[in-house]
């Protein structure tokens, strides 16, 4: 939970996650500005103070040899799987994974260039086709397990998501049918972080609710209770 | 306690020690229901002992699971919640809640309601005869689901009837935390003082709403929540001082959108012997201890020698 000195207006901290975490402690954030707390976030002058309570909450699962992950991100939900790419490439295993990297065009892939620097391999693809292949990163993530799967992976797949919430919800329809262990990184209107305010409640399998700040982020998609795929009008890729 | 006696010192200074509504408190600020969890979460976060003492999530006879999200959202200093009055029951926090609680160094109030007459009375009973409890406070802006949904708390003489019959079972020192969607906080401070209640707490939430206007939905799935923080702390100021002013003869503990220690001592001033931290622990979760440490600083300053001193002290306009 990340907070400037804004007095009272935004009131609450705002839930951000980690991009990278140098051996020093240095962090990095990556944020998009979608409203009040992003803005001054994005406005804030080198050496300005914030605070911090954090880390906070689970991560995915640590990269291993006898699996290969397909690190599924949706515009600015990319940080958690940057991170896990660059465990994993600390780890001597960025063959052991790959990531597909979806927006709305390519000016909401960012950090292409450290991606490359990982040796990671990335697959792109934006709606309006302005880089990669057109289209959603779910129909990508699709490709790719066809590929795996007539290519013989003989690895263990495993998807890792994070992004919008009905991106989630595909990418979780999507591997289900699969057999694929499938991770969600999930958001949610949140005020406290630690288990407090009980604001970031989504539905469970294992409990009515489950807590994003306190037993997440990160949740097995089979934990949750996923909605059924909305209704959509042939070929429309809103 | 880990922190060395020099440290907490400001803690514990007598100037700051008051009586409230049956307990005796080592300061005057305490938190507030539904905003500290079950003490548990804010180990290793701030010193429980340092603050006067903490109000549990509301308890319900049998465990409650809350309702859908979205539950809160965020407004003009302010937030509104929708969360459901989730909690683990009187079983789960006596098995799972309390043990911790006996051992946490500050007075332990627990909160409680009941979404029927009888769910209330059984629900304080078996509270109060817990070891472990220093005092119940009850939760009377629930839904009373046989009068229509109407909060148990608006009406006086139904909240007044309310306080009777839990008051018969309970032997611990009883508040009763007001709901400020009324007309008349006078009337319903009355109907407790009236009925044998030790304090009342003011106040609750204020129910609000929100709308986005992208989607045209509410903001919160329930449509109507809580609001809460900076945003409603005049309000309560003023019912702390109406109730003050009308010499009912009974504490009052202050809450609303307090942050800091001159906030605290605002409430003070218009009547209150303590107050309760909310929202703010959310913002800060050490928030609690920074205030009574502002409130110890302000009482130095102006050589207050003993809080009482500034209970209900506002000067004339």
């Amino acid at each position: 939970m990340l907070r400037g000195d804004w007095g009272r207006d935004p009131l609450l901290p705002r839930p951000i996650s980690l991009l990278s975490v140098a051996p020093d402690g240095r962090a990095d954030l990556l944020a998009k500005n979608v409203g009040r707390g992003t803005q001054l976030l994005e406005g804030a002058l080198p050496g300005t103070k914030v605070a911090v309570l954090g880390p906070l909450g689970n991560g995915f699962p640590e990269p291993a040899a006898d699996c290969h992950d397909l690190l599924v991100a949706g515009g600015v939900g990319m940080p958690p799987l940057f991170m896990q790419a660059e465990l994993a490439a600390r780890r001597g295993l960025v063959d052991r994974c790959e990531m597909i990297y979806g927006g709305r065009s390519s000016r909401d892939l960012v950090l292409l260039g450290e991606m490359r620097a990982l040796g990671l391999s990335t697959c792109l693809a934006t709606e309006d086709g302005s880089v990669g292949r057109r289209g959603r990163v779910t129909a990508a993530m699709e490709a790719r397990i066809d590929h795996h799967r007539a290519a013989n992976q003989p690895r263990k797949l495993r998807v890792m998501a994070c992004g919008p919430r009905e991106m989630l919800w595909a990418v979780a329809r999507i591997a289900e049918p699969h057999g694929i262990e499938c991770y969600l990184s999930m958001e949610e209107q949140m005020a406290c972080g630690i288990g407090v305010c009980l604001g970031c409640a989504v539905p469970a399998r294992s409990r009515p609710f489950r807590y994003v700040c306190s037993d997440g982020p990160v949740f097995l998609a089979s934990d949750l209770i996923i909605p059924p795929a909305a209704r959509q009008a042939a070929g429309s890729t809103p | 306690m880990s922190a060395s006696p020099v440290e907490t010192s400001a803690f514990d200074r007598p100037a700051l020690a008051i009586q409230c509504g049956g307990i005796d408190f080592r300061n005057p600020v305490l938190t507030a229901s539904g905003t500290f969890g079950y003490g548990k979460e804010f180990e290793g976060l701030m010193p429980l002992s340092a603050i006067g003492g903490l109000v549990t999530k509301g308890i319900s006879p049998n465990p409650r699971f809350g309702n859908p999200a979205p539950r809160i959202c965020e407004t003009a200093a302010g937030m509104l919640n929708s969360i459901g009055l989730e909690n683990v029951g009187v079983e789960g926090f006596t098995s799972g809640k309390l043990p911790f609680l006996n051992t946490c160094g500050t007075k332990v109030l627990v909160n409680f309601f009941g979404t029927t007459f009888d769910e209330y009375v059984d629900c304080g009973e078996r509270l109060g005869k817990l070891d472990g409890v220093d005092c119940l406070e009850m939760n009377v802006s629930c839904p009373n689901i046989k009068a229509g949904g109407i909060e148990f708390g608006r009406e006086p003489q139904v909240l007044g009837d309310l306080v009777r019959a839990c008051r018969k079972v309970i032997a611990k020192p009883l508040w009763v935390k007001l709901t400020p969607n009324t007309s008349d906080i006078v009337a319903l401070a009355k109907a407790c003082a009236e009925n044998g209640a030790d304090a009342v707490s003011v106040i609750n939430t204020i129910t609000g709403m929100a709308i986005d206007t992208r989607t045209r939905k509410p903001k919160l799935a329930t449509v109507f929540g809580g609001l809460s923080g900076p945003a409603i702390k005049p309000i309560a100021l003023r019912m702390v001082y109406q109730i003050h002013r009308a010499k009912l003869g009974i504490p009052i503990c202050g809450i609303g959108g307090i942050q800091n220690g001159l906030d605290a001592i605002e409430f003070l001033l218009a009547g209150a012997s303590t107050v309760q931290v909310g929202t703010q622990n959310f913002i800060d979760p050490a928030s609690a201890e920074r205030i009574v440490r502002e409130v110890d600083e302000f009482c130095r300053q102006n050589a207050i020698a003993d809080l009482r001193e500034l209970v209900g002290a506002i000067r004339n306009p």
